[in-house]
């Protein structure tokens, strides 16, 4: 996976170099490498605590990698705090469907365009979020905790639009949710996609995530074992990936 | 710590304790015997303190309740001419009979409600006993305040060493509880609450316990203190003051440390006799020294030292031998 | 005798909401720190007190009107808090959970002694010449400054609310206080959220310290009373709510007026104390908490 990740490297929109990080003590990724070009849709797919999540945190700046570095749009944001990483351009969608419970919807959206940049867009985000949820726009006053779980998924994903991200993180959207709601999500990621903004989607339902993407990278015990286009992947060799010794 | 069964080191306290009684008779100037005094007073309420906010996560701050109902226990028991040291144990059995009072209601109370909780407390009693005058119609001061009666004949060696034998008893308590089952079970209180109860931990009679033997000596210590005094009034009982000594002492020296209250009070007892005349500006140095120390080496003088390369190589060489 | 004592019941309602107001004016500040950070501020009576201390001097010092001592007492106040909230506060929670208290706690020593150094322990008192004297509301009179510190109250109250409803800055205190890692990754500064927020609720105790001074007579340790009521109207009313700090106030400011009607004044403050406890040990997220 360390030649793909060179072979993509160039023009790269996210590059991902060799990073470790660690919770406290406990190392959660060993040399993560991955790279993610403009306009596309890298799937990240692994099972519980391969290290998804703490990839996905510390791309965000949530945590900071002890090794490694990381670059976007041919900068270094590996020290940066995750407030600065949002101005840059990545939008985060957090798994868990975390909003802002007690705020309304519309409240929720435009926190999300906070940041400076976003706000003088941010009529003409919120309609965009409308045409690609338009449930959201009916129950604009309702509070946020009254949202169904597929509603609630469409407001944090809403929300991280909000923000004019050049890269979209989408952090186990489909987790909980029907297959219905789950098809309508994916649509509205094709859409937003088609709108000129790349994603890196991390997904624990490997079907899925194969379907929508265009390169997919498994992840096992913090460490890349798999990265190539997804038309060149043998099923075989995403069970040895995923589940093999 | 870990004490190797080593002859000099169980003799050095013993000797330390029988100089210590000895003072008063080998004609020590009287400031040290009262610098000696109150050191042990504030050590015993600092250990008290350090067991429940240091090792059982009760950030209790309302010690001057304890204290002051002691207090009055002995004005109460001293007015109806019984002798004083019954006082001592009555304020003892007092304070720990309200604390059990309110352990009820207060340990349900989650982390910085308890804290508030326990801080309306002695202002509460503040008003009870500007209200309630337990005893005969004397009243000393503004309001509300009286003499201890039935301790004309003590001196300072009396009060010494009353002082010394609490400090002692004090040290000790942490000693013992803090090795047994009890203190095994606050530290995983002190941790998690929760997760404790859901290994079998009886959370509540714990910190019940923990809550009434640190009531207990506290109030003892604090009817010592009145004896010595003389007098007592709501407004200065009843006062934040007590919870500073214990805040200083304890975060000065070195919170969840059992020698962080020793170095403590030493600190602060030293502060309050080199500083008395300068009043107020006494209290603005602790206040400075309080937040200077918490942000520079919260583990405080004890903590600190313990992560020096010096002490760490002092320690092997003493255990390791 | 009913009617009698119904009758009577005027002057304490009214004189209770009033002085609730008072105290919610005091509660404000405090309840938006607690509320988005989770601190207690045992220095925010004292920080109050020092600010009717800086008015009285202003005043003695310049003839200035304390009210209008608060053009420059607020921002002063409002850069105070931003500057304790992240260079002590913001570096204590990282420290343990008893070390913001620990702190706050000598900085009330701090400003205590000040106090006492600077004016003595002899109590003080602001002035304003239209604050003098009683104004009546028809079925009785009550002192001016009451009313002054309840109009106070309730212009502060209104226009907090509506900062947090309305502008950015505000939302985003808010959703800080509901979840600090989703702020964060929606672009939001919780560092310099939480010292904004501290800021403001400074500036709103300055003011809380002005209308306070003109009211009663202050001395450099009346502070550690009313930071208990002043948690117990934030405790009382809810957490997170300024309309439920503003009753909360009411109702300890009724509290402590009835009782004082019906059982003497020596007991007011008790029951007041008493009722903080109760609802701590009850329902701690008060009547409008969530």
């Amino acid at each position: 996976m360390e030649k793909h990740s060179q072979e993509m490297s160039q023009d790269a929109l996210l590059k991902i170099s060799n990073i470790d990080a660690f919770y406290g003590t406990l190392q959660a990724l060993w040399g993560v490498s991955l790279v993610v070009k403009p306009g596309e849709i890298v799937a990240l797919i692994g099972s519980n605590a391969s290290g998804k999540s703490t990839l996905i945190n510390t791309i965000s700046g949530v945590i900071h990698p002890a090794q490694g570095t990381i670059e976007f749009d041919g900068r270094d944001i590996s020290t940066l705090d995750p407030f600065q990483i949002v101005t840059l351009g990545i939008s985060q969608v957090p798994e868990g469907r975390r909003m802002f419970p007690e705020m309304t919807i519309l409240d929720n959206l435009i926190l999300g365009s906070y940041n400076r940049q976003a706000r003088s867009n941010r009529e003409q985000n919120l309609k965009r979020v409308y045409e690609h949820f338009p449930i959201l726009e009916e129950r604009k006053n309702q509070l946020a905790k009254t949202l169904s779980g597929g509603e609630q998924q469409m407001l944090v994903i809403g929300r991280g639009l909000m923000s004019d991200p050049k890269l979209m993180l989408f952090d186990e959207i489909s987790l909980g949710l029907a297959p219905k709601v789950t098809d309508e999500l994916y649509k509205a990621v094709r859409e937003i996609r088609a709108k000129g903004i790349t994603i890196l989607l991390v997904e624990q339902n490997v079907r899925r995530s194969l379907k929508e993407a265009d390169r997919a990278y498994i992840i096992k015990a913090g460490r890349i074992v798999l990265g190539k286009n997804v038309a060149e992947l043998q099923e075989e060799e995403i069970k040895q990936a995923y589940f093999g010794v | 710590m870990k004490v190797p069964i080593n002859q000099l080191r169980l003799m050095l306290p013993v000797v330390l304790v029988a100089v210590l009684a000895i003072f008063p008779i080998i004609g020590t100037p009287r400031v040290w015997l009262l610098y000696l005094f109150l050191f042990f007073v504030y050590l015993t309420m600092a250990n008290m303190w350090n067991l429940l906010a240091g090792y059982s996560g009760l950030t209790f701050l309302g010690p001057a309740a304890l204290i002051g109902l002691a207090g009055y226990t002995l004005v109460i028991v001293t007015w109806n001419d019984l002798p004083f040291y019954l006082g001592i144990i009555g304020g003892g059995i007092v304070a720990a009979a309200f604390a059990a009072l309110i352990a009820v209601p207060t340990f349900r109370m989650r982390g910085i409600y308890f804290a508030i909780g326990t801080l309306v407390v002695p202002e509460a009693l503040r008003y009870v006993f500007y209200l309630w005058k337990p005893v005969g119609g004397e009243m000393q001061g503004g309001g509300a305040g009286y003499m201890i009666k039935g301790i004309g004949e003590l001196s300072l060696t009396e009060f010494y060493w009353l002082a010394l034998a609490i400090g002692i008893v004090s040290i000790f308590l942490m000693r013992i509880i803090l090795r047994s089952k009890l203190g095994l079970g606050l530290a995983a209180i002190r941790d998690s609450d929760r997760a404790a109860a859901s290994s079998g931990v009886d959370v509540f009679r714990l910190k019940l316990y923990a809550f009434v033997i640190a009531a207990f000596v506290t109030g003892a210590a604090g009817a010592i203190f009145y004896i010595y005094q003389g007098y007592i009034a709501p407004a200065s009982a009843f006062n934040i003051r007590w919870l500073m000594t214990c805040l200083l002492a304890t975060v000065i020296g070195g919170i969840r440390t059992e020698e962080g209250p020793i170095v403590g009070t030493i600190i602060v007892v030293f502060l309050h006799f080199l500083l008395a005349r300068y009043g107020a500006l006494s209290l603005l140095i602790q206040g400075v020294i309080l937040v200077v120390i918490m942000l520079l080496i919260p583990e405080g003088i004890v903590g600190f030292v313990r992560k020096t390369r010096a002490y760490r190589s002092l320690a092997a060489l003493a255990a390791g031998r | 005798m009913t009617v009698e004592v119904l009758a009577g019941l005027s002057r304490p309602i009214i004189m209770g909401v009033l002085l609730g107001g008072l105290y919610a004016l005091i509660a404000l500040g405090l309840s938006m720190v607690f509320g988005v950070m989770k601190l207690i501020n045992v220095a925010h009576g004292d920080l109050m007190i020092f600010s009717a201390y800086f008015a009285y001097a202003v005043m003695t010092t310049w003839g200035i009107d304390p009210i209008l001592s608060l053009t420059m007492g607020i921002p002063l106040w409002f850069g105070l808090g931003f500057v304790i909230q992240k260079y002590a506060m913001s570096r204590a929670f990282g420290i343990s959970m008893e070390a913001p208290l620990i702190i706050a706690f000598g900085i009330s020593l701090i400003l205590q002694s000040l106090a006492q150094i600077i004016w003595s322990p002899y109590s003080r008192a602001l002035e304003a010449p239209y604050a003098l004297g009683g104004i009546s509301l028809g079925i009785t009179t009550v002192p001016k400054t009451y009313l002054l510190s309840f109009v106070a109250a309730l212009v502060v109250m209104l226009v907090l609310r509506e900062f947090l409803r309305r502008s950015y800055l505000g939302k985003a205190i808010v959703a800080a206080s509901q979840d600090k890692r989703g702020a964060e990754l929606v672009g939001i500064n919780t560092g310099r959220v939480y010292a904004f927020a501290f800021g403001i609720a400074m500036a709103t105790a300055a003011i809380a310290g002005v209308f306070f001074g003109l009211t009663f007579p202050f001395t450099p340790t009346s502070g550690v009373g009313f930071l208990i009521i002043a948690f117990g109207v934030i405790i009382v009313g809810g957490l997170g709510s300024m309309l439920g700090t503003f009753i909360g106030g009411i109702v300890l400011g009724l509290t402590q007026t009835l009782s004082g009607y019906f059982l003497g004044a020596a007991t007011q403050m008790l029951f007041v104390y008493l009722i903080v406890f109760l609802v701590l040990a009850v329902r701690p997220q008060g009547i409008f908490g969530r």
